[in-house]
């Protein structure tokens, strides 16, 4: 083939540019750490990190919603265990007052401090979270969720239970009206018993003046049998937000694994091997000033050199 | 025989040889230049004189100057280039679109995911207006990144647009000068020799015009060359050129197209028959590359935008109200009419077409589509969705149609006053345009409705294990606003042994009194919602976890009015949108990889074409240039021969004048 000189000087300068664009691409590539940077870099691989991407912040969204979920279920754990003392404390009284040797204002003494205990429990009742939520709130309650009425301590939000959005369901409230006014009668297993109801029974036959020891003693006992059945209504709801701290832990865990497999998925899609890449480059560099150097010799030849 | 038929041959000898030496310094001085053929003196021998009884030669003539030159090679140089020009053209401008389709953190889909993740914060806090704020700040960006990219594929359009005007006056420019080449070329014709400089010159033009768009050449007698585009379309005749135009594409007036002006009224070239140069490769671009980018933002801002707002407006706000105000605004659905559409007296297009959305933004393709007369049923209409711009032959893309409105893959036609005329078509851009002027409508943080109308509770005397594990509002208006829905769960083993769990339901006024209901037991099927398919019952579908027990029953109720402030039903359902299947089948995170790799490969395909073709082309353009390039070397090496042929010649009129001398010295003694 016959080489003509314009056409040999455009191909060795168009090689040498071909050559330094992919220099330059690899540095680019080096100086970012990514060897996919655009999507056509790797079409399969731009896709995997982008979904990666995603579950990463995904997880991360998840995990916040988690962390509201577990303060709100710590602090509901912890307002019912001290609901549970609260109680034993009025059920200590309510035994107290069931000894014949007191007269009514040594009862009137126990009932008015069974009745400030009353008032603590509706207390915690409508606990807060501190931002503003209510721990009772059920699926949602813009004022104190248990509110004092003609008809006795009712309530004022929406029942059941609100779920946090961290990927599983998990609560970001306790159901207020089945914990504290949900409990099943043990006098009529039709009707439903608050822990209002049962302490204000008791308060009220103790206040009662001038019963009979026996009068007394059957004050006592319904109220014992009915504190005892709403302290377990409470202790159960309480052992829930306990279970729910419990999967709160596993929950944390899958998505702590699951955002390390999203960015170890992003990484391993996008990123560049170093090793490989700086080798790659120095390949590059050594065949580029080869042939830098084989062009200023061979296009330095020519035979009008030798005419003298 | 005489001493002066020596003295005539060196001057023929010189003469021949200086035109050789002339001839080679033409080349050494056209060496750089593009296109040069290396020109070659022909000589011949002078015949020869009887004499005496021999014949007697009589030295050399130069004959002619040729160029060396081969048609095909060169026709194939110029058409290997015209197809580089159109993958390069193509390539480069895709880079542009890839460009809108960027990954990773300034992506399209993380401004979306960042968007949906935020409201999971306003499900934590639904009545903390400051998370509220950030809900709306996050909206701001992603309908402004939507809105931006919208606009970035406008100027992506109006570069090809001012890019093929460029071309065309260029075409336009050098398909005059190949007509006054070829009246030069024909006015020298009848010498017998070839006027190789402007030969050259033509052949340098057809190679620059095939670099816009690729070209055919068919000689005439008179010497002249034809030049014809897109199959047939003559550009240059003898010494009459035909203009380019550039005009709106008939089907889409925001696109650009290239027609012939012939006659009065320009003649579109179909871009699919351009074959070859930069005009191709930017109408190729333009018709099938950009308008797909444009399908898949706009798809996916309108499907994201639609099913927020629709989810949005099924809650209840901070304030109270319901339905609450859209998020988003979108670029409406347009139906665009061909210019070539019937016009009244006036002139103004008459057949009116107007374009909504069904409500449902799962069913919209990223795709426009054209609607037409059915050509196989008189009186129909017929919408198909176009792939590449190219019309789907796909049976389920396309929809025929008898009447004034049909709605088809999310989209509802109707017919306006007057409807579509005989022979109308309608480019329909069903989302193409949603990206366009998308923004965030909110201002008050408040107006996010984060809290549902309803909510679902277990009650507290079912025995098993089923809880509520999700409750959306599937309806903007309830059919029983303010009421109870309880559903109770009844044994059905009986009828249905695989679902042996089935439940009817009531509808309770807030007295508590009836209302309606469905005591025919629908089966509970584990893992569907309720009521699934089964037939709506007031707007909701119910997701348990946990399994029911016969006697079981779960109240979906209204919020209580004192609960809307902190419900976060609603945002959860928002959220839920995260996980649908909205497009395609697909989630909108998942779209926009699949978009990302979509665009990619077509960027990747794209420029490997480019590489190959380009290699192609070098290859042909040596190929030319080993047949007609100079070679300095070569031309060196000529010099010295020609020279030392000179030198020869100047001696033999040397030896012709010394003889002379010798003769004349011998008679003058």
């Amino acid at each position: 083939m016959r080489i003509t000189t314009s056409n040999a000087f455009e191909t060795s300068v168009s090689q040498l540019q071909r050559r330094q664009q992919a220099m330059s691409e690899a540095q680019q590539q080096l100086t970012s750490g990514k060897h996919v940077q655009r999507g056509s870099d790797d079409p399969a691989a731009a896709a995997r990190a982008e979904r990666a991407m995603i579950a990463a912040a995904r997880a991360d969204s998840n995990q916040r919603a988690l962390d509201v979920s577990r303060s709100a279920m710590q602090l509901s754990e912890s307002a019912l265990g001290s609901a549970g003392e609260l109680l034993q404390q009025a059920r200590e009284m309510v035994v107290n007052a069931g000894n014949g040797s007191l007269n009514d204002s040594d009862r009137r003494t126990l009932a008015e401090s069974i009745r400030g205990l009353r008032n603590d429990l509706l207390a915690l009742a409508n606990g807060t979270d501190g931002a503003g939520r209510y721990l009772f709130g059920g699926q949602g309650s813009d004022g104190p969720p248990l509110i004092d009425s003609a008809a006795g301590v009712v309530y004022a939000g929406s029942p059941g239970e609100q779920q946090a959005s961290a990927g599983e369901s998990t609560p970001l409230t306790v159901d207020g009206n089945a914990a504290w006014l949900g409990t099943t009668d043990p006098a009529d297993p039709t009707a439903r018993l608050s822990v209002f109801k049962a302490l204000d029974t008791v308060v009220a036959g103790l206040l009662t003046p001038g019963q009979t020891g026996a009068q007394v003693a059957a004050v006592v006992s319904t109220g014992l049998a009915a504190i005892d059945a709403t302290s377990a209504t409470l202790a159960s709801w309480r052992s829930r937000a306990g279970e729910a701290l419990n999967r709160i832990d596993g929950i944390e865990t899958r998505l702590s694994q699951g955002k390390l497999a999203a960015q170890t998925e992003r990484s391993n899609a996008e990123d560049l091997d170093l090793v490989a890449a700086i080798s790659d480059v120095q390949n590059q560099q050594t065949g580029y000033s080869a042939a830098l150097k084989m062009y200023s010799m061979v296009q330095r030849m020519s035979l009008f050199d030798y005419l003298k | 025989m005489s001493g002066m038929s020596l003295s005539s041959l060196g001057v023929k000898a010189l003469a021949a040889n200086y035109a050789a030496l002339q001839t080679t310094g033409h080349n050494i001085a056209n060496a750089n230049v593009a296109g040069y053929s290396r020109q070659q003196v022909e000589l011949s021998t002078t015949a020869g004189q009887y004499n005496g009884g021999s014949f007697f030669g009589r030295g050399v003539d130069v004959a002619s100057v040729t160029r060396l030159h081969n048609e095909f090679v060169t026709g194939e140089a110029a058409r290997s280039a015209s197809v580089a020009a159109m993958d390069s053209a193509r390539l480069s401008h895709l880079n542009g679109l890839e460009s809108i389709f960027r990954t990773g953190e300034q992506g399209l889909g993380n401004a979306v995911g960042a968007f949906l993740n935020s409201i999971s914060d306003m499900a934590s806090s639904p009545s903390d207006t400051a998370v509220r704020q950030v809900v709306l700040a996050r909206a701001v960006d992603m309908a402004g990144r939507f809105n931006e990219a919208g606009q970035a594929l406008d100027t992506l359009q109006a570069n090809v647009t001012s890019e093929l005007k460029v071309g065309v006056a260029a075409v336009n420019g050098l398909s005059q000068s190949i007509a006054e080449v070829n009246r030069k070329i024909a006015a020298v014709n009848g010498r017998g020799q070839q006027p190789n400089d402007l030969l050259d010159q033509r052949d340098r033009l057809i190679a620059q015009i095939s670099q816009y768009v690729q070209v055919s050449r068919i000689a005439a007698s008179d010497g002249s060359v034809g030049v014809f585009a897109a199959g047939g379309q003559s550009l240059v005749l003898g010494d009459r050129a035909t203009p380019l135009v550039l005009m709106p594409d008939p089907s889409d007036p925001r696109r650009s197209a290239v027609g012939l002006q012939s006659g009065t009224k320009p003649m579109l070239l179909e871009a699919g028959t351009l074959g070859g140069g930069s005009l191709a490769g930017l109408l190729l671009y333009q018709n099938a590359d950009l308008s797909e980018g444009r399908a898949l933002v706009g798809r996916m801002a309108a499907v994201v935008g639609l099913a927020v707002n629709a989810q949005q407006q099924r809650g209840i706000n901070l304030l109270g109200s319901s339905p609450t105000p859209a998020i988003f605004g979108l670029g409406a659905p347009q139906a665009v009419p061909s210019t070539s559409n019937a016009t009244d007296a006036s002139g103004a297009l008459m057949g009116q077409v107007s374009l909504s959305y069904t409500g449902d933004p799962s069913a919209l393709r990223a795709s426009d589509y054209t609607l037409r007369e059915d050509p196989a049923i008189a009186g129909n209409w017929m919408i198909t969705r176009l792939v590449d711009g190219q019309p789907s032959t796909d049976a389920a893309d396309s929809l025929s149609f008898n009447g004034t409105s049909a709605s088809f893959q999310g989209v509802k036609v109707t017919f306006g006053l007057p409807p579509p005329q005989a022979g109308d078509s309608f480019l329909l851009q069903t989302v193409s345009r949603a990206a366009n002027g998308m923004q965030a409508l909110l201002r008050d943080p408040r107006d996010l409705a984060a809290a549902s109308p309803l909510v679902a509770a277990v009650a507290a005397t079912n025995t098993g294990t089923a809880a509520t594990a999700g409750l959306q509002v599937t309806a903007t208006t309830l059919p029983f606003p303010g009421m109870t829905t309880r559903l109770t769960f009844v044994d059905n083993a009986a009828a249905d042994p695989l679902n042996p769990v089935a439940y009817t339901y009531t509808i309770l006024a807030a007295d508590g009194s009836l209302v309606g209901g469905n005591a025919t037991p629908r089966p509970w099927i584990a893992g569907t919602s309720i009521p699934g398919n089964s037939g709506d019952i007031n707007g909701f579908s119910l997701q348990l976890s946990g399994v029911p027990k016969p006697g079981d029953s779960i109240d979906i109720a209204p919020t209580s009015v004192a609960a809307l402030q902190t419900n976060n039903g609603n945002a959860l359902s928002m959220l839920a949108l995260r996980d649908m299947g909205l497009m395609d089948g697909k989630t909108p995170s998942d779209a926009y990889a699949q978009a990302l790799a979509d665009i990619g490969s077509r960027v990747q395909t794209a420029s490997s074409a480019s590489d190959i073709s380009t290699a192609v082309a070098d290859q042909s353009e040596q190929a030319r240039s080993s047949t007609s390039g100079v070679n300095l070397d070569e031309e060196a090496a000529r010099l010295i021969q020609f020279q030392q042929s000179y030198q020869a010649a100047a001696k033999m009129l040397q030896v012709a004048q010394s003889l002379f001398d010798t003769l004349l010295s011998t008679t003058s003694r």
